[in-house]
């Protein structure tokens, strides 16, 4: 299992955290999320290492910004 | 000077926030520009314990102009005093093909040129099926963008 939290810009609110998780979801080897709002970050546990550019094509879709990546 | 001009306070609260969110989802202007519009430099909201500055304001800009919501803003009562307003509103949201109903529960301060200087709300998610049916007309009611 892997670890990852990446800084993600423009989250205020639940609702927020419910998009970005929604688009993160559909990642094939996610198998936790967890959406820090008031430090603007997500971790993300996986099976294997994420590709950090599909992570970032996934917090765009949802409309936010993945700004940084912090292991 | 109080910020509503003998405005009514309902109509004062669902202008602003139909307003701002429209000219964030509509225009192009620099987010920035828009968020300076309508808040203080030191605007600090808290939304179910969210903290919220300029800054964050400002961040929050990118997914609303992305994804384009749009709602209405149903205020069923507010009442103002001297610069601080309270109201009770329902807003119904359409975020993303899904739809949202929240009740938001608001204490705010204007400044005498109508910007919010704090804000401070809690909200409660609507069971969809236990959401009203909208009733166009009501007054106080505003389309808008969430």
């Amino acid at each position: 299992m892997t670890e990852s939290t990446y800084a993600v810009s423009g989250m205020i609110c639940g609702h927020c955290a419910d998009f970005v998780t929604e688009e993160l979801q559909r990642l094939d080897g996610v198998t936790a999320i967890s959406v820090d709002v008031d430090n603007g970050t997500v971790t993300l546990t996986s099976e294997n290492e994420l590709d950090i550019a599909h992570v970032r094509a996934a917090v765009d879709e949802a409309g936010y910004e993945l700004t940084a990546a912090r292991d | 000077m109080t910020p509503f001009h003998g405005t009514d306070p309902k109509k004062f609260i669902a202008d602003f926030h139909t307003s701002f969110h429209d000219e964030l989802v509509d225009g192009d202007e620099d987010t920035g520009v828009i968020v300076d519009r309508y808040h203080t430099p030191d605007i600090v909201q808290i939304a179910d314990g969210h903290r919220m500055d300029r800054e964050k304001l400002i961040a929050h800009a990118r997914p609303v102009r992305k994804n384009r919501p749009s709602g209405v803003w149903e205020v069923h009562e507010a009442v103002a005093n001297g610069d601080r307003i309270a109201a009770r509103s329902t807003l119904h949201v359409t975020n993303r093909n899904r739809k949202l109903t929240l009740e938001v529960y608001f204490f705010g301060q204007f400044t005498p040129d109508g910007r919010m200087r704090r804000g401070h709300s809690l909200t409660r998610t609507v069971p969809l099926d236990a959401a009203p049916e909208q009733a166009p007309g009501t007054p106080g009611r505003q389309e808008a963008s969430a």
